[in-house]
């Protein structure tokens, strides 16, 4: 009999413990595919919201996190310059405010107000009408929740409130919706409108012109976001420049490390969990087959096989617990996310747990070296096995 | 005298330079930006809301202080400085704005009895238009994000159960193979079932019982680690894991009745049988 079969007739002989064993595998390995997705969930989401957004480089004052450290002064001349650069395709400076949308029966809501420089619509997901546009009356789009809160639709009216200083009190503004559209950036529960600098300086009437928190840069195909940076660099070294990538880089060892560590500790702890379970199963079991071991060495057959038919009977248990893991973890996974995702003011795109392909080949692979590492000892205990001492015993018991 | 200083977040410039000879006001910087900086009680620094560092002006540290912990910034840099509200606004006031003296970003109130933050609030909102009065305790609307993050925790503890109870479930099944001939001689001689389940209920009771046991104080010893390497890694005083009474109750309150249920039930599958299949005979 191959060692693969011997393998099976081991475990269809125990089916109880083989079954409770591959549930056990299951569990802890849908935690451990849950916890491989978490290491990388947030960068991966992040980096496809950060690169949605058409912008591959970004511009602050000072290293502060985007839109919480002091503004850029001087925008529209920094603009010009930083689109002049051979490696910039596009510069669109962003201010950010928040104001109060005025209701027909007179309530207010409160919104996140954006005041953009002129851009070739990139940037968001158009639902209706049309983007951005400069060119007319004062323009705005609004995200579809704020369009359905105040029945709004491109040609519609919106009166806007500004709020961006605490202690002003400034008249409202009425601006023309231009589009639905879905941000980027939006969070869940938000309320959001863009408008144009105009726009924007209009509703925050009183607000410093020329400012604007953050410069949005696209870098040229040929130059890539890494010549694009090191340009701006160059141009202005006094600024803060960076690109989606160092972004990401940063928000990984900041922000996201957290989760990456939790998924780390519970990534080591199910690993060490599996690993246990499957050494118990296999030590009990060679040990309540040392008889039978012992009479297969006795009839001839090599160390070799029965050590195989061990490491057989692990990837078996291993495998099968694994291979259902991955639904299992697949479904987990959904019930996490949407409870992290409760979290406030996240972005409504941002995900916690993403799937990626190498998420499950690092599974496959650290499941098998735990099935590996796991039939160890059992497989020491067979190779040490002396046939005589256990034959003998096994006859006077 | 905490209550006539105000805090400055970021400080846009700081410089350190040799004592001067007038006594500029005294400032309270934190042990972090004191550590990064190489700053020392009695030195003088420079300190500009510029980023150039125009308009700086001096100040003497006067002490060296652990921020209060904060959840909400455990990624955040604490490099802040604590100044007197005159020489923060001083330092920071607008000339173009006339009001900016006068100016400040909030005043905390402690009121006599906390159950009156929300009426307060709402007083004050309708004697003073434009004002924003928020109690300072987050209204208990299960979406805080220590909230979420406790029921994330939950949820992968409730999983770890899962996957505990199956090991658990197997090791059982496994021990109640290896007793199938003694449960047999045991009955062959007449010892009832009722009270060999009661004593393997005694044996799961006791064995679950110091497993869990073993469990918290486990999590007990490693707290202190645990603690440790967060403070060090995210660089704060924050307590992330604390074993309470409540917490080790909740362990040995689950972990018990399953370690039994699991043995019973490993049992319960032998029992079942007959006494001459339990034997092989």
């Amino acid at each position: 009999m191959s060692p693969a079969g011997l393998a099976w007739r081991s475990l269809c002989g125990q089916p109880a413990r083989a079954v409770l064993g591959v549930a056990g595998i299951a569990v802890v390995g849908a935690l451990l595919f849950d916890m491989l997705l978490l290491s990388r969930g947030l960068v991966v989401s992040f980096r496809d919201i950060l690169e949605g957004a058409g912008f591959d480089v970004r511009v602050t004052a000072t290293d502060a996190p985007p839109l919480l450290g002091p503004p850029l002064r001087d925008v529209e001349k920094l603009t010009a310059a930083v689109r002049a650069l051979h490696e910039v395709r596009d510069a669109v400076p962003l201010r950010t405010g928040r104001a109060e949308a005025i209701a027909a029966d007179g309530s207010v809501l409160e919104v996140e107000l954006f005041g953009s420089g002129a851009r070739e619509g990139v940037g968001w997901t158009v639902l209706e009408g049309e983007g951005l546009n400069p060119s007319g009356d004062l323009p705005v789009v609004v995200n579809r929740r704020l369009a359905a809160r105040l029945a709004l639709a491109p040609g519609s009216k919106l009166r806007l409130r500004g709020t961006c200083q605490a202690s002003s009190a400034v008249p409202p503004v009425e601006l023309t919706v231009q589009g639905v559209v879905a941000f980027p950036f939006d969070a869940a529960s938000g309320l959001t409108a863009m408008t144009s600098f105009a726009g924007f300086l209009q509703v925050c009437a009183g607000e410093e012109a020329d400012l604007a928190e953050l410069l949005l840069v696209a870098s040229r195909r040929e130059a890539g976001a890494e010549g694009a940076v090191a340009a701006i660099r160059r141009a202005r070294p006094d600024l803060n420049t960076f690109s989606n990538e160092q972004l990401l880089n940063r928000l990984q060892r900041t922000d996201f490390s957290y989760f990456r560590q939790i998924s780390f500790v519970l990534s080591s702890i199910t690993l060490f969990f599996a690993f246990l379970l499957v050494t118990t199963l296999l030590t009990v079991s060679v040990n309540q087959r040392l008889g039978e071991l012992a009479v297969l060495r006795a009839l001839g057959v090599r160390r070799r096989r029965i050590a195989a038919g061990l490491l057989c009977e692990s990837a078996l248990l291993v495998g099968a617990g694994g291979l259902l893991a991955l639904p299992a973890g697949a479904l987990l996974a959904l019930g996490l996310d949407r409870i992290l995702r409760a979290m406030p003011d996240l972005p409504e795109k941002l995900h916690f747990f993403v799937f990626e392909p190498r998420a499950v080949l690092l599974h496959v692979a650290l499941v098998a070296l735990t099935g590996v590492l796991a039939a160890l000892y059992p497989v020491y205990l067979v190779v040490r096995l002396p046939i005589a001492a256990t034959l003998r015993r096994e006859v006077v018991s | 005298m905490p209550s006539f200083l105000a805090t400055l977040p970021l400080l846009s410039a700081l410089a350190v330079t040799p004592a001067a000879t007038g006594a500029p006001p005294s400032i309270l910087v934190t042990r972090q930006l004191a550590e990064t900086a190489g700053l020392n009680v009695g030195d003088v620094v420079s300190l500009s809301c510029d980023p150039s560092g125009a308009a700086a002006r001096p100040f003497r540290i006067a002490g060296i202080y652990e921020p209060t912990p904060d959840p909400m910034r455990l990624v955040a840099k604490r490099f802040e400085a604590r100044l007197h509200l005159p020489d923060m606004i001083g330092l920071t006031a607008d000339p173009r704005d006339p009001l900016s003296p006068e100016s400040v970003t909030a005043i905390n109130v402690a009121l006599r009895d906390p159950a009156d933050a929300a009426a307060f609030g709402r007083e004050l909102e309708a004697r003073v238009p434009g004002l924003v009065a928020v109690p300072t305790a987050r209204p208990d609307d299960g979406s805080g994000p220590f909230v979420v993050l406790e029921r994330f925790h939950l949820a992968i503890a409730l999983v770890t159960v899962l996957g505990s109870t199956a090991f658990l479930l197997s090791l059982m099944v496994m021990r109640a193979e290896e007793r199938k001939e003694t449960v047999g001689i045991l009955r062959l001689i007449g010892v009832s079932r009722r009270h060999i389940l009661l004593e393997v209920l005694v044996e799961g009771l006791l064995i679950a019982t110091a497993g869990a046991i073993f469990g918290v104080l486990f999590a007990w010893v490693t707290e202190g680690a645990v603690n440790r390497f967060f403070q060090w890694r995210y660089d704060t005083s924050l307590v992330f894991v604390r074993v309470t009474a409540g917490i080790a109750g909740r362990c040995v309150a689950l972990a018990v009745p399953l370690g039994v249920l699991a043995g019973l039930v490993a049992s319960w599958t032998l029992l079942r049988r007959d006494v001459v299949a339990l034997l092989r005979r």
